[in-house]
């Protein structure tokens, strides 16, 4: 044996006996996609202006506090838009004590006085952290949730600026996944001030017809409670924060219902709302729908249930939501597909005899055409097959039915090679060389094209990669592999292959 | 073997002809997209819902079209897939007067689920009253609860190989015709009679239902559309930089015209374009810039051996040189696409096509567009230094 053929055949070797290891076996290594194996896909956008929004009041609440314990006058404090809000009626000799709050307490605002009246507004900067910081605490809840649902190898992830990608494979029941995902769950406890069946003008009769400062009017959930209007404290007295711990239980009736018990903190202002207020009625809010309103019969410190006529489904869900937490910003739904298992069934199926069809006929093609240099196309195109599997199963890239297109094209690009190789072999043999030299002068001059052409087509598919979205990025992943393990096992191996099958005496070759 | 000593076509000399029937083509396809029939966009890229449906038992077109003029949807699109009068893709293409996207989708995929109740109409809801399951839409889950007091712990087990069952049959996959089917999946009679007692078999089954909002639709095609410009620029870089800058520029424009040729014969066979049908356009690149990049290579070669010859003559005497190779490759490559055509299911049809097509196409743009715009842009650049490189 030549030297240095030694080291080829160990690196050809491990690299192949790596593959397989990796690869092995193949269907618990192979990662597929929801087409071929069924689930959801969701793809979802987080409007990030609601958490600007709830910043830009919760500012304001602040800033009134500010002013207040200042002693500076203003007639009003309101939001105009998400991230901008105005003061009117400032005294202007106060203006620079106003200015001196702002300074000190909303460093991430920008302010402009005029006659009396202040603009002040978000500072982009601070306004798109607060966006990105949605976003990823979305991604974090829901992932949370999908994980509490129960689901194996779920994809949860960022997609652009402020669309996420939920995948669920194996689950079929896109309306409750959806309902599971995009409950903002934000959970009030409030003390009610009023209630009526029927409108909201009888509530308000006792305050002039007008909502008082520090109340507002909500609906009750007519799923859980009969409907009707609240009137309720604006200050929540315990919120979803303050829970420690939560799980299905049942109530008096047996009907389901969650129970929940306080942190410390939370208990002590529970148990001082309640035992104030023994004879009233707390209502229990969930996204801003009163789900019910018990009467405080006694002081309650730090545990209690929530009614709302659930099944137990629906209880489990409200479990699961309430445990990971809410939302910091609204979901709306941008794409849905639920594929079925059989369909995916049934497109492996189709896939898999395509591409076996493909081989055969392939191979018996270069055995007709180049003899027993076709057995060594044929090796080489096998060894293409195993390092393909094997990288796709390391890489942990996901099996797609464009991806199955794009392995076709690379057995198409890897033929192409062998005959690149091939048809200069003949080329130089038949202007009289020795059969080591053809050999090795058709490899070299092919290499050229073999590289520029599959450079080519890399660099296209590593763009594909980069913009393209699902299927498309499958079938990016498989050609960009493909290729690579083509300029390895068509030139390199093949190489390899033909210097062991013949030497300086070998006077006939078979192509 | 070997099929043909090199030939010596003079391929330039047809040159003008060979364009003006890429104009007339691609000036048709274009007409045609913008004036006649348009491009028709899948549910990937129009929006809207696509449902696809097995039925136990075979059903016409015309049927379903009745049962959705019922309700006043028979405007959806109705296709046979796979299995002959068995699956069917529907596609709802009512007009919806949304005030916002999300709305939108909300009325998509309420109308898919008036499309499902409508084709479904009274089917099982007797046995449902009565407490039974349908086993075509039964869950794992659910399957699993309804076998675990009969079964206990074997129920799980049980549940997956007639789940198994119901998705991997080879005909009718998806939907469970009869229960003696069941004993092939190795169920005894037990469990075969405790499912009788408790299921019954619905005359459908939804196998996917998708839905794309207008939002993800545009932003489907934008991404696809920049995925598509971006690689043919990568293109264009890589070899204006290996070779020269014509050589890039006749690739990008071979590389256009590719894309144009396959957009013009798609629009002509009333095919829906979804996101796979932009991997298959992108193949079709693929393969053409490896022709065009083999025969780029031979002519650079050439350039350094034939000095005293005319660029035209080295032009046809690299296409001739390796016209054995590109007919051998694009002839293995007809092969492994012809199969994924005949046996690669409805899915993935319509790429297969358009590969078809691609593949051929693919040659003809490399001869007839790549090497023409070099020779023209030699003629109008390099004259003064005489007629060739």
């Amino acid at each position: 044996m030549k030297k240095g053929l030694r080291w080829k055949i160990l690196l050809t070797l491990a690299v192949l006996i790596i593959s397989i290891i990796v690869a092995w076996p193949i269907q618990d290594k192979i990662k597929l996609g929801l087409d071929l194996k069924g689930g959801i896909h969701l793809v979802m956008q987080i409007i990030t202006q609601d958490a600007v929004t709830m910043e830009t009041d919760q500012e304001i609440l602040r800033l009134q506090d500010l002013f207040k314990k200042n002693n500076i006058v203003y007639s009003s404090m309101t939001r105009s838009t998400p991230g901008k809000f105005t003061i009117q009626g400032l005294n202007p000799d106060e203006e620079s004590k106003a200015r001196e709050q702002l300074d000190q307490y909303l460093r991430d605002w920008d302010y402009s006085f005029s006659s009396g009246m202040a603009t002040v507004t978000m500072k982009a900067v601070a306004m798109q952290l607060m966006k990105d910081q949605a976003v990823e605490q979305s991604v974090e809840t829901i992932r949370n949730r999908i994980d509490q649902f129960g689901v194996a190898e779920p994809i949860i992830q960022r997609y652009g600026r402020e669309q996420i990608i939920v995948e669920l494979p194996g689950v079929d029941n896109p309306e409750r996944v959806q309902s599971i995902i995009k409950t903002a769950a934000v959970l009030e406890f409030k003390l009610v001030r009023g209630y009526s069946q029927t409108d909201e003008e009888s509530l308000l009769k006792d305050y002039g017809g007008k909502v008082p400062d520090d109340m507002e009017v909500l609906k009750g959930d007519p799923k859980a409670e009969a409907g009707g209007y609240f009137l309720v404290s604006k200050v929540a007295s315990v919120t979803g924060k303050d829970l420690r711990l939560v799980r299905r239980s049942v109530d008096e009736w047996n009907q389901p219902a969650v129970a929940f018990q306080l942190k410390p903190d939370g208990a002590r202002r529970f148990e001082q709302v309640t035992g104030e207020n023994v004879g009233k009625q707390l209502a229990i809010i969930l996204d801003k729908k009163v789900q019910s309103a018990p009467n405080i019969n006694t002081r309650i410190s730090d545990s209690g249930i929530i009614q709302g006529h659930f099944t137990i489904q629906k209880a489990d869900d409200l479990v699961l939501i309430l445990k990971s937490g809410s939302l910091p910003a609204g979901i709306k739904t941008l794409e849905n597909r639920t594929i079925g298992p059989s369909l995916g069934a049934d497109s492996i199926r189709a896939g898999l005899l395509a591409a076996l069809v493909a081989l055969v006929s392939i191979m018996t093609f270069m055995i007709i055409y180049y003899k027993i240099s076709g057995i060594n196309a044929i090796v080489a195109l096998i060894f293409n097959q195993i390092i393909l599997f094997g990288s796709l199963a390391y890489f942990g890239g996901t099996l797609t039915l464009p991806g199955i297109a794009g392995i076709i094209l690379g057995i198409g690009m890897a033929v192409d090679c062998n005959v690149l190789v091939f048809e200069r072999i003949r080329e130089e043999f038949g202007t009289g060389k020795t059969v080591l030299n053809s050999i090795s002068l058709g490899f070299s001059r092919a290499f050229r094209t073999i590289f520029d052409s599959h450079m080519t087509t890399i660099i296209s598919a590593i763009f594909l990669f980069q913009f393209g979205t699902g299927p498309i990025k499958g079938y990016a992943v498989t050609l960009i592999i493909s290729l690579v393990a083509n300029l390895f096992t068509a030139v390199f191996v093949s190489h390899l292959i033909f210097d062991l099958t013949h030497s300086s005496k070998t006077q006939k070759l078979s192509i | 073997m070997q099929l043909f000593k090199t030939p010596n076509i003079n391929f330039m000399k047809y040159r003008f002809v060979a364009l003006a029937v890429t104009g007339v083509v691609i000036l048709a396809g274009l007409l045609n997209v913008f004036f006649g029939k348009g491009l028709k966009m899948g549910v990937d890229f129009g929006g809207g819902t696509l449902i696809r449906i097995v039925f136990k038992n075979p059903t016409t077109t015309s049927e379903i079209r009745a049962e959705l003029n019922r309700v006043g949807l028979g405007e959806s699109v109705i296709q046979e897939s796979g299995q002959p009068g068995r699956e069917y893709m529907i596609r709802t293409l009512q007009v919806i007067n949304a005030k916002d996207a999300q709305q939108e989708i909300e009325a998509h995929e309420k109308l898919g689920n008036r499309v499902i109740e409508a084709l479904r109409g009274d089917d099982g809801k007797a046995e449902t009253a009565r407490g039974l399951k349908d086993l075509n839409s039964i869950d794992f889950p659910g399957l699993t609860e309804l076998l675990r007091p009969a079964f206990r712990d074997g129920a799980e087990e049980l549940a997956k190989s007639v789940i198994r069952y119901r998705t991997t049959k080879t005909t009718g996959s998806g939907i469970i015709e009869d229960y003696s089917g069941l004993s092939q999946a190795g169920l005894g009679p037990d469990v075969i009679r405790e499912l009788q007692a408790k299921t019954f078999l619905g005359k459908m089954t939804v196998v996917s239902k998708e839905t794309v909002g207008p939002q993800a639709g545009a932003d489907l095609r934008k991404k696809a559309t920049l995925a598509v410009i971006w690689s043919l620029i990568g293109m264009f870089v890589y070899i204006g930089f290996r070779f020269k800058l014509e050589y890039g520029v006749s690739a990008i424009i071979t590389l256009t015209q590719d894309v144009l040729m396959g957009l013009s014969v798609y629009s002509f066979t009333n095919r829906e374009i979804n996101l796979p049908i932009i991997a298959a356009l992108l193949t079709i690149v693929g393969y053409s810039i490896n022709d065009t990049v083999v025969v780029f290579d031979r002519v650079r070669e050439n350039l350094k051996g034939m000095r005293k010859e005319p660029f035209e003559v080295i032009l046809n005497r690299s296409i001739n040189q390796s016209l054995g190779r590109t007919i051998i490759t694009t002839g293995t490559v007809f092969l492994a696409v012809l199969s994924l055509f005949l046996f690669g299911g409805k899915s993935i049809n319509d790429f297969a096509f358009l590969m078809l097509f691609g593949s051929i196409e693919g040659v003809y743009s490399t001869i007839y567009l790549s090497c023409p715009v070099v020779l023209f842009w030699t003629q109008l650049f390099k004259k003064k230094k005489g007629a060739r490189r």
